[in-house]
């Protein structure tokens, strides 16, 4: 796709003969990526010493300089010659489009993956493996944490590196995992479900997934940064993160490129949800992971520009000395350093339901499916995602209890915090409703379901005790948080993204997953998963202080205890890794609709033809009509066709409303 | 992985998708990269209450002053040009190719002149982001905004180059009317950033 020439025939004729490239650097791809790498780092280099030997500053190479330009033109250089803009820019200048800009759809072999590609069934599977890769990456540092801390004093890190370490965990496994994994499977999984072709702009999607790794990558150069990688947790808080050292800024540019990321791809979702249904598919016939999604992608289009500014001004804090956090300046000009607590928290978190409610609708999906049973309380299940995106915009303060800000704030964030716990609640009531008297298939999915029910209500439970003001204070910065985050995010997030991906895996790659191994996995994760974090609600109320390298002897048993169970729950993930490799290889073939669902990605073949479907089908029923007799949810026939079918005889636009 | 190996060698891109609803897929784009934008307004405007409010900074910073007048001068000219873009848009929806053209240009150059003006400003203002709170809280919020005039005048230079070049028609104006929101939104955005940081 790459070596087509381009049609000069509209184009006007050149006056000036140009210095001949070699062909390889004029296509897009990973050789001008390459090319135009350098050259935005060399832009970093020019424009860094011009200014400052304008400026008259020595020296005039200013490396921390130097890095911060490099590290925004060095991948923009990297998305342009890889070729995410190529379109554009043709358009842009009047040039002719080229089709293979505009329309490569469909992956022919392996290195397809590697090329920038519009096909939403293509970056979905770009974005899952992607984010695996930084699962693996996130885990092994997991891994170099617990054998830190195996026994008490310092083991092989040093405290620096140990902060760096746990900080690039945290960030890797947020930003470039459980975000763009959901954002990977929706893109895969979503315009199947809603009838679409595609996603409404297939190019903004393919920048989309591009910007990810370069801000993974950013992220994980910080260890070669002089001075270590950064080391302020995923937090970065002010006044710790502006005084760091040079590393901390790949943290501050890294969340931005996997913050447009984000946005990008949420408009994208939202506006393909409104405008690109299939027809009879109104809001309230839409699947749930649509509405999983939908909502997801309201709160990131709404809130992550608020993480995007709190690193700018961690930025110019730091690199231009501007004082948006300095408490003395001058007399009395005060910057506030708790701002930045607010600024971050009122998208981070936010930034756990991001990482949640897609998750919610994959269970949605598997539990319908394999209890055999239409979902309980299908508009409440929608609107309790509605609540949970308003309601998740009053609680952030929830997370400054301890910061000193005004105690009076306090109250009123116990309580909104203790509200959001309700539509959980009415989601985990419905799930359990939908299972009462259900023919439970208890196969792989199911099982990583319904392991999600119990680990997340866990870590809801220890949510709602978190919120309580005297209790969070006396568990604050202690192990206690760290076990509430990872039963919601690993127990939580993780066990939804297992179940997406042992559900669709079939009708991504057209191939079986081995549910003998697949069953081993699931107990292995599960009983491993409590045994390394449910005892760390004990160690941390006893008052072990998370974030720090060495810790008290009385904890040395439960530590030892822990980091074995880690390392079990370590290598649990190479049985999935196999599984997924050895399946996806020599797999039994997969039929069209292997769990006999009745929405609409599952109607095509596995995988989907290029297109999605031949001809757009069209819905005449709920989604989870498992068990009623006679039930339909989308009809593959020409429209007329279609209503004579479901025995309508009027015109559609008066059926609407009847 | 041979995921999809049917070729549609001379279908270029997706079958259109059925509509299921009457907005335009990059009008309704617009309107929601507009929210973002709003929200990252928002976080800055975050940084200048709690330097105003909470922190009762006094606003500006002892010993320096704002041109509100020369500035108030400027936003009538930010102002005016979102009234020559619509110009533009009413013309080119009529056939009208010259009114589109003249709109156009006058967009741009209004922009301009207030994007010169307001670096103007900056040169003579007296004051440095690194000098107080409130000098890094009046670079970060015009800077932003700045930034948003620069984004948007890239954004009507090519609409402005490619209306000379005799495109869009009365049927097919996206191109310029998309841009134009977010013209829209720059000029809304400034009355804010006016108001607050200038006048209050």
């Amino acid at each position: 796709m790459s070596t087509t020439t381009i049609p000069q025939a509209a184009a006007p004729p050149q006056v000036k003969t140009r210095v001949p490239l070699p062909p390889k650097l004029r296509a897009p791809g990973w050789y001008r990526a390459a090319l135009f790498s350098v050259l935005g780092l060399g832009f970093a280099v020019g424009i860094t010493v011009l200014i400052r030997w304008l400026q008259h500053q020595h020296p005039v190479v200013d490396g921390s300089a130097i890095t911060i330009v490099g590290l925004f033109s060095a991948p923009l250089g990297f998305l342009v010659g890889i070729g995410t803009c190529d379109y554009w820019l043709h358009w842009a200048a009047g040039r002719p489009t080229r089709p293979e800009d505009h329309s490569g759809h469909g992956a022919h072999s392996w290195r397809d993956y590697f090329r920038v590609n519009t096909d939403h069934k293509v970056i979905g599977i770009q974005y899952t493996v992607t984010s695996f890769f930084f699962l693996f990456v996130g885990g092994l540092l997991a891994m170099l944490i617990r054998a830190q801390l195996a026994k008490p004093g310092m083991q092989f890190l040093t405290e620096e590196q140990y902060n760096g370490v746990f900080s690039v965990h945290a960030t890797v496994l947020i930003f470039l995992f459980v975000i763009p994994v959901f954002a990977g499977l929706a893109n895969f999984v979503l315009p199947l479900m809603i009838g679409a072709p595609d996603m409404a702009f297939p190019r903004l999607n393919a920048l989309s997934y591009w910007l990810l790794p370069l801000g993974g990558v950013i992220m994980l150069m910080s260890f070669l940064a002089p001075g270590g990688s950064f080391a302020s947790g995923w937090t970065a808080y002010a006044p710790l993160s502006t005084t760091m050292p040079v590393g901390q800024l790949f943290f501050s540019i890294g969340v931005q490129f996997a913050g447009f990321s984000s946005i990008f791809t949420a408009l994208n979702f939202l506006v393909t949800i409104i405008t690109m249904r299939a027809p009879g598919m109104s809001f309230f016939r839409m699947p749930l992971l649509v509405w999983a999604n939908f909502s997801t992608s309201l709160l990131v289009v709404i809130a992550t520009p608020f993480i995007a500014a709190s690193q700018f001004f961690i930025l110019l804090d730091s690199s231009l000395h501007f004082h948006f956090f300095d408490a003395f300046v001058g007399d009395h000009n005060n910057g506030n350093v708790i701002m930045y607590q607010h600024v971050f928290w009122f998208y981070s978190h936010p930034a756990v339901y991001i990482m949640m409610l897609p998750g919610f609708g994959i269970i949605s999906e598997i539990i319908a499916v394999k209890s055999r049973k239409p979902i309980f309380g299908y508009r409440m299940m929608a609107f309790s995602l509605v609540a949970i995106v308003v309601l998740g915009f009053t609680v952030w303060a929830h997370h400054m209890f301890v910061s000193g800000m005004s105690p009076w704030i306090r109250i009123p964030m116990m309580v909104t915090t203790a509200v959001i716990a309700v539509p959980t609640g009415i989601k985990i009531f419905s799930w359990l409703a939908t299972l009462w008297r259900g023919v439970l298939h208890l196969d792989t999915p199911m099982l990583f379901a319904l392991g999600f029910l119990t680990m997340f209500t866990l870590g809801g439970i220890s949510g709602v005790m978190l919120a309580m003001i005297p209790f969070d204070i006396h568990v604050s910065q202690t192990y206690f948080i760290v076990a509430h985050i990872h039963y919601v995010l690993f127990g939580g997030s993780l066990f939804t993204i297992f179940a997406g991906v042992y559900y669709w895996f079939p009708k991504m790659t057209g191939r079986m997953l081995d549910d003998r191994l697949g069953k081993w996995h699931f107990w292995m994760t599960f009983i491993f998963f409590n045994l390394t974090f449910a005892p760390m609600h004990l160690i941390g109320i006893q008052g072990m202080p998370r974030r720090v390298a060495e810790y008290a002897s009385k904890f040395a048993a439960w530590n030892l205890f822990i980091s074995i169970s880690a390392f079990i729950l370590g290598a649990s993930i190479l049985i999935f890794l196999y599984n997924v490799v050895a399946s996806w290889r020599y797999g039994p073939r997969a039929s069209a609709n292997p769990w006999r669902a009745l929405t609409l990605e599952w109607q095509v073949s596995s995988p989907p033809p290029v297109f999605n479907f031949d001809a757009v089908p069209t819905v005449v029923g709920g989604p989870y009509e498992y068990g009623v007799p006679g039930a339909v949810h989308g009809i593959f026939k020409a429209p007329e066709e279609t209503r004579v079918a479901a025995g309508f005889t009027t015109p559609p636009s008066q059926q609407r409303h009847e | 992985m041979e995921a999809a190996a049917v070729t549609h060698a001379e279908h270029h891109g997706p079958p259109p998708a059925h509509r299921s609803s009457r907005v335009e897929a990059p009008v309704l784009g617009m309107l929601l990269f507009i929210i973002s934008e709003v929200m990252i307004f928002g976080a800055f405007f975050t940084a200048y209450f709690f330097i105003r409010v909470v922190t009762h900074d006094p606003w500006p910073a002892h010993g320096t002053k704002l041109p509100e007048a020369v500035a108030g001068v400027n936003t009538a000219i930010l102002l005016s040009s979102s009234l020559t873009i619509h110009w533009a848009l009413t013309s080119i929806k009529n056939g009208n190719r010259f009114g589109l053209k003249a709109g156009m240009a006058s967009t741009f150059l209004l922009g301009l002149t207030f994007l010169f003006v307001q670096i103007n400003e900056y040169v003579h203002i007296g004051f440095a982001p690194h000098d107080t709170a409130q000098g890094t809280i009046f670079y970060s919020l015009t800077g932003l905004h700045g930034a948003h005039v620069i984004i948007g005048l890239g954004a009507l230079l090519i609409v402005t180059i490619r209306s000379f070049r005799g495109h869009y028609s009365p049927e097919h104006h996206q191109g310029m009317e998309v841009p134009g929101i977010y013209w829209h939104f720059v000029d809304a955005m400034w009355i804010v950033v006016y108001t607050t940081v200038y006048v209050l």
